[in-house]
């Protein structure tokens, strides 16, 4: 109970932190974290939850940003309405991508949807309606300046509130636990009259649709999108390091890895212009070697462990 | 025409095996996916181009260096890193494999900038006429490295002690530690031959395309698609993938045009995973 406390009364705080800074740049960044928590959570939902590492979830991101761009700039319709469209075309497109995908399994999966990501790149790079490789521009919002800022905070808070509202609902009942038994032993799930196609698929898609909508807030707030930052593989390996970081199939935990990892690149990258991305690649190494289990794990365990808690970690699985 | 387009396909199809190779090696035995692949190929392209530009060696010659010198990176990569993690679950090590690559590439960013070079040597446009067909002697040259460094790696899988343990360490661990191999080296030994070859591959790429530090992306990509057209467990899956890749790219470039190059091979993969994941020769574990 004081647990849960001290975390609703961090998650009160950081919610009203538009009210408590004027610092533009300030909340653009905790927006940013934001998107990043809606990305990392909604590939926990496929890759912790259901233990099925997906490696091209970037590209329901890129979908749902280029389904709103599209639709606001051809169809007129506002932005909450594409924005919803936009996350409903990505978790159609899950649904129709894992029938076939979902039956690989480990790295056959891994690279499968590694590729998918990357040849749906490359057919918006030569679409017309997609505009290729020029990009698409997005009216812009209609507030005063100060208001663009605080308008993205919310509508991201919102939009992750309501993912960790239902991701928590779903992983205390039976969809969760089925989801569950997939990740530990598909067969006996199988056996045990656990239709699983239906349940991966399901999961596939939530994880789909909230990406999707991230990718509709992220096209909003840049104003322009093209197909390589929208569909850059850096964003899938991101979501991943941050759920890992944070701890696997955890609530809470990839908003923690978010959190972090956001803080160090921006960190680094005001100090390092040009090599903040080289010192990623670096944390991602140290990351896999001395915290493969996430931070919550070190947390819990180091006090009663101390050091030896490494050394056990790497003398677990090494050859 | 139709001729001409088939033997460029089959001329880039032995190169794309090459670069293959070392992929469906590394993935076969350990069951690693080496995201790195591409940025390996990288920095062979760029070892050559260096010993070109300064020493004035010639590429084909610089092969023997690039090798070599990839080895050497491959085998402590995987002793001082990728072996302390190597039986955790599989997407930790496709993951560290991201690690590395990221790292590989920017630092190269950071030393050589994002320009595109290339390795100039006097003899890269003579080309000879066969029954109308035009054949750059570099593209053929290349090729024929590419399926001799195949065959090389053939015999030392099968007639050497070396490759002998890693063949029983692919298919039965606990077997292989009981008759005295030394898994920690073997595994080493084989990301070194896996690196190696991506260094001959790059060596060889260098000397037809032009290179930037930003390469290996799109490498590693058609070393997955290669790969997983020819299946693993098998030396002749990199080769009949590679041909298969380079004949369907060339023909579908010229009917399409080159910017749905990276579209056609991407939607092979994916048809291929999803009705034969094995592959066409079809040896691979799941």
């Amino acid at each position: 109970m004081k647990k849960n406390l001290l975390l609703i009364s961090i998650l009160i705080l950081f919610s009203l932190s538009p009210f408590l800074t004027s610092n533009n740049f300030l909340i653009r960044f905790l927006t940013d974290i934001l998107i990043f928590s809606i990305l990392a959570s909604s590939w926990n939902i496929i890759g912790g939850y259901t233990g099925y590492a997906s490696f091209g979830n970037v590209v329901f991101f890129g979908i749902g940003a280029y389904s709103t761009s599209i639709l606001m700039s051809n169809t007129g319709l506002g932005f909450f309405v594409s924005m919803i469209l936009g996350g409903i075309i990505a978790a159609l497109f899950a649904l129709l991508m894992g029938l076939p995908i979902l039956r690989l399994k480990g790295h056959y999966f891994a690279i499968a949807t590694l590729g998918v990501a990357e040849a749906i790149k490359a057919l918006v790079q030569n679409l017309n309606i997609t505009e290729g490789n020029s990009g698409i521009y997005l009216p812009p919002p209609e507030m005063s300046v100060d208001g663009i800022y605080t308008f993205f905070f919310y509508v991201t808070l919102i939009v992750l509130a309501l993912l960790l509202f239902l991701t928590s609902i779903i992983f205390k009942n039976k969809f969760g636990y089925n989801l569950k038994a997939i990740r530990e032993n598909e067969d006996s799930a199988n056996s045990m009259g656990i239709n699983t196609t239906i349940y991966k698929s399901a999961a596939f898609s939530l994880s789909g649709f909230f990406s999707g909508l991230a990718g509709g807030i992220y096209a909003f707030q840049q104003g322009f999108i093209k197909p390589e930052p929208v569909f850059n593989v850096l964003i899938t390996i991101k979501m991943i390091v941050m759920s890992v970081f944070g701890g696997l199939g955890s609530l809470f935990g990839p908003l923690i890895g978010a959190f972090t990892i956001e803080t160090i690149s921006e960190f680094l990258s005001s100090y390092f212009l040009v090599a903040h991305t080289l010192f990623l690649g670096i944390v991602i190494i140290l990351m896999i070697l001395f915290a493969p289990k996430g931070m919550l794990d070190i947390f819990i365990n180091i006090r009663k462990k101390g050091l030896s808690y490494f050394r056990k970690n790497i003398e677990e699985h090494r050859v | 025409m139709t001729l001409q387009i088939l033997i460029n396909g089959i001329l880039k199809g032995g190169l794309y095996g090459l670069m293959a190779l070392g992929m469906s090696l590394i993935w076969g035995v350990m069951n690693i996916i080496n995201i790195a692949h591409g940025a390996f190929i990288m920095i062979g392209a760029y070892i050559t181009f260096l010993l070109f530009n300064f020493t004035g060696i010639d590429p084909f010659v610089s092969l023997i260096f690039s090798s070599s010198i990839m080895f050497l990176i491959g085998y402590t990569i995987q002793r001082g890193i990728i072996n302390l993690v190597i039986r955790a679950e599989i997407f930790i090590t496709l993951i560290l494999a991201f690690g590395i690559e990221i790292f590989i590439n920017n630092a190269a960013l950071m030393i050589f900038s994002a320009d595109v070079r290339k390795v100039k040597v006097s003899y890269g446009a003579s080309n000879f006429n066969m029954f109308g067909v035009t054949i750059p002697y570099v593209r053929l040259i290349a090729f024929l490295l590419a399926i001799a460094i195949t065959i090389i790696l053939f015999f030392f899988m099968t007639r050497t002690k070396s490759g002998r343990a890693i063949r029983a360490t692919s298919q039965d661990l606990d077997g292989a530690v009981l008759s005295g191999v030394r898994v920690s080296r073997i595994y080493a030994i084989t990301f070194g031959i896996g690196t190696a070859l991506a260094g001959a591959a790059g060596t060889l790429w260098a000397i037809i395309f032009p290179l930037s530090p930003t390469m290996g992306g799109s490498l590693t990509l058609k070393s997955f698609v290669v790969t997983i057209i020819g299946g693993l467990g098998t030396m002749l899956g990199p080769v009949i993938g590679g041909l298969t890749l380079g004949i369907v790219e060339s023909f579908g470039t010229n009917w399409f045009g080159t910017t749905f190059e990276s579209l056609i091979s991407f939607s092979i993969l994916v048809i291929i995973l999803i009705f034969r994941p094995k592959g066409i020769l079809g040896k691979g574990k799941e």
